[in-house]
């Protein structure tokens, strides 16, 4: 009996200080967008209200509290992201096809290249295109950062892209070609819809990577091009109320896309996520 | 691979043998041109000096000034993977065995982890673990802390944190994948004979599920190795890591020799990683094991 007591007990400390290194920083953050006056040794804010909340989105402008309206950043992010995902699926979707149907003699080194920005540090890529950018007069527009937005999504949309098409069995299409049917249609009438999901997927995943991109926009974008991610990034310098206010605004794309491809995502899809 | 083989014997010949290297045109041309061209270039950038000759001046200045920081790279990377991994298959084997509602609970949350980008975790991190946060404060209303010496989290232990936060559910969602597949029967007859739940783990699960946890193992270390935005939103001393030197040379020097070769060095630590996980996965899409 006594030692199923201590059993329980340490179970209950272990499960009780993992919740709270897993919930204390987002708990942290939540609070910390609420906190007017917030000042240790105080265990929670002295003072809450949604003023932080009521100027980020534009509904009040308030001297006294120094936080900007987010709507330019989130304009910005919306543009990228929407011009990234369309070009990046165009692009992806063909090469797709091509990967998953395929027989291509140099296919490994086409694989290889597709795969390798995923385990080498993309940082370097990002400082050397920074010169060329510039010469191309890129550097911190708008286009100069959706190019490096498709370049960081584009490896994943290939390759969710290519796991949606594998995952439909070839005897459809091949019993559609029987009766006659030309590729365009056996691609478009047959293909496309039932690998439908796995693109949602992709282009969801797409959609939400350009929204958090980080590192290509810090070295290509700023000081010029202000999307939330890099407003964020300013903002924890000097402001925790707006910096918190702006991590929950742009964790809203990262759990509308888990609750939304919760049945259909599957692991293969995975590489690193949000770097 | 089945579909490529039937496809094959169609395809042989004519004109439409031309259609799927038209179809990988576009996204290979781009690939080539903005990754694989900078990629050479920072290689090629890392020795020269000044623009013309060929020396190794950019590495032994890396190395002089910033060999406290990658070696603390190399620390971070190895403590931070072999931490995630270990908690990452605790995590996912947990999950696996029991059926409870606590376990279902904690998956689904942890799901959450993977899908955040590591600039909201990096902020998560800066309000809970700043000298008066959360977290100390929270330890010195039990009395572990004393506030006016709070605990220092914005070196190792809070990039520690910080990446297993995310990298432990990112890991255990790609173990949990291929644990789902391990047939019952196999625990039931192991449980049969005796078997306690850590003979279990330890010589059933464990053993069965190597592959994946050597490839998620590779994908954290690569991971943490090229991350930016955790060390340059957290890290407020020195030593830091790589990637944030490669920033500052770049944004306040304007010095690329020497950044590109901090560069190099990143790709030479990712490079045995890199080379097991391409091997095997190229393999795996084209042989299909």
């Amino acid at each position: 009996m006594g030692i199923k007591w201590h059993k329980f007990a340490l179970k209950t400390v272990v499960l009780g200080l993992i919740a709270f290194l897993v919930f204390g920083p987002l708990s942290s953050v939540i609070l910390w967008s609420i906190a007017i006056k917030w000042y240790w040794p105080h265990v929670w804010p002295q003072e809450i209200g949604l003023a932080y909340w009521k100027q980020a989105l534009g509904l009040q402008r308030d001297w006294a509290i120094a936080a900007v309206s987010i709507w330019e950043a989130f304009r910005n992010s919306m543009i990228i992201a929407f011009i990234a995902t369309c070009t990046t699926m165009g692009l992806a979707i063909p090469a797709a096809y091509a990967l998953a149907r395929f027989k291509l003699p140099i296919k490994p080194l086409f694989l290889l290249l597709f795969l390798m920005p995923k385990v080498f540090p993309q940082q370097p890529i990002f400082v050397n295109l920074l010169p060329s950018f510039t010469r191309w007069g890129l550097a911190g527009t708008l286009p100069g950062v959706i190019i490096i937005h498709i370049l960081v999504c584009l490896l994943f949309g290939i390759w969710i892209t290519t796991s949606a098409f594998k995952a439909i069995p070839e005897s459809l299409e091949e019993a559609a070609w029987s009766v006659g049917a030309t590729k365009w249609q056996t691609f478009w009438h047959i293909l496309m819809p039932l690998a439908a999901p796995g693109l949602l997927v992709s282009t969801i995943f797409v959609f939400v990577t350009s929204l958090t991109e980080f590192t290509g926009t810090f070295f290509i974008g700023l000081p010029f091009i202000t999307t939330l991610p890099m407003l964020l990034y300013s903002a924890s310098g000097y402001n925790m109320q707006f910096a918190s206010v702006l991590a929950l605004v742009l964790l809203v794309p990262s759990l509308l896309f888990m609750v939304l491809t919760e049945r259909i995502f599957r692991p293969e899809y995975l590489g690193a996520v949000g770097r | 691979m089945r579909s490529g083989q039937s496809e094959g014997k169609k395809e042989r010949g004519g004109a439409s043998a031309l259609l799927p290297f038209l179809l990988l045109l576009p996204a290979v041309t781009f690939v080539l041109f903005l990754y694989l061209y900078p990629l050479v270039a920072s290689i090629i950038r890392s020795f020269t000096v000044s623009g013309e000759s060929y020396s190794l001046a950019n590495y032994s200045k890396a190395w002089a000034l910033y060999k406290r920081d990658i070696i603390f790279t190399i620390e971070v990377a190895i403590l931070g993977t072999l931490l995630s991994t270990v908690l990452g298959i605790a995590l996912a084997c947990y999950v696996r065995l029991s059926r409870s509602f606590v376990a279902r609970f904690v998956n689904s949350v942890s799901r959450l982890a993977i899908f955040l980008p590591y600039v909201i975790v990096g902020q998560m991190m800066r309000s809970f673990l700043a000298p008066h946060g959360f977290l100390n404060v929270m330890l010195a209303n039990i009395g572990i802390v004393d506030l006016n010496s709070p605990i220092q989290f914005f070196n190792i232990k809070g990039l520690l944190l910080g990446f297993l936060w995310k990298e432990v559910p990112f890991i255990s969602f790609l173990l949990l994948s291929a644990l789902q597949v391990i047939n019952d029967c196999y625990l039931e007859a192991a449980r049969s004979v005796g078997a306690k739940t850590r003979h279990v783990v330890m010589h059933i699960l464990i053993p069965m599920i190597k592959p994946a946890i050597m490839i998620a193992g590779v994908l954290t270390f690569c991971t943490i190795v090229s991350t930016f935005t955790l060390p340059y939103m957290l890290v407020t001393e020195s030593p830091t890591m790589v990637t944030v030197d490669i920033a500052h040379r770049v944004t306040y020097f304007r010095d690329y020799g020497v950044a590109n070769a901090l560069g190099v060095v990143l790709y030479l630590l990712a490079t045995p990683m890199a080379v097991y996980y391409l091997r095997r996965t190229v393999r795996e899409a084209i042989y299909g094991y």
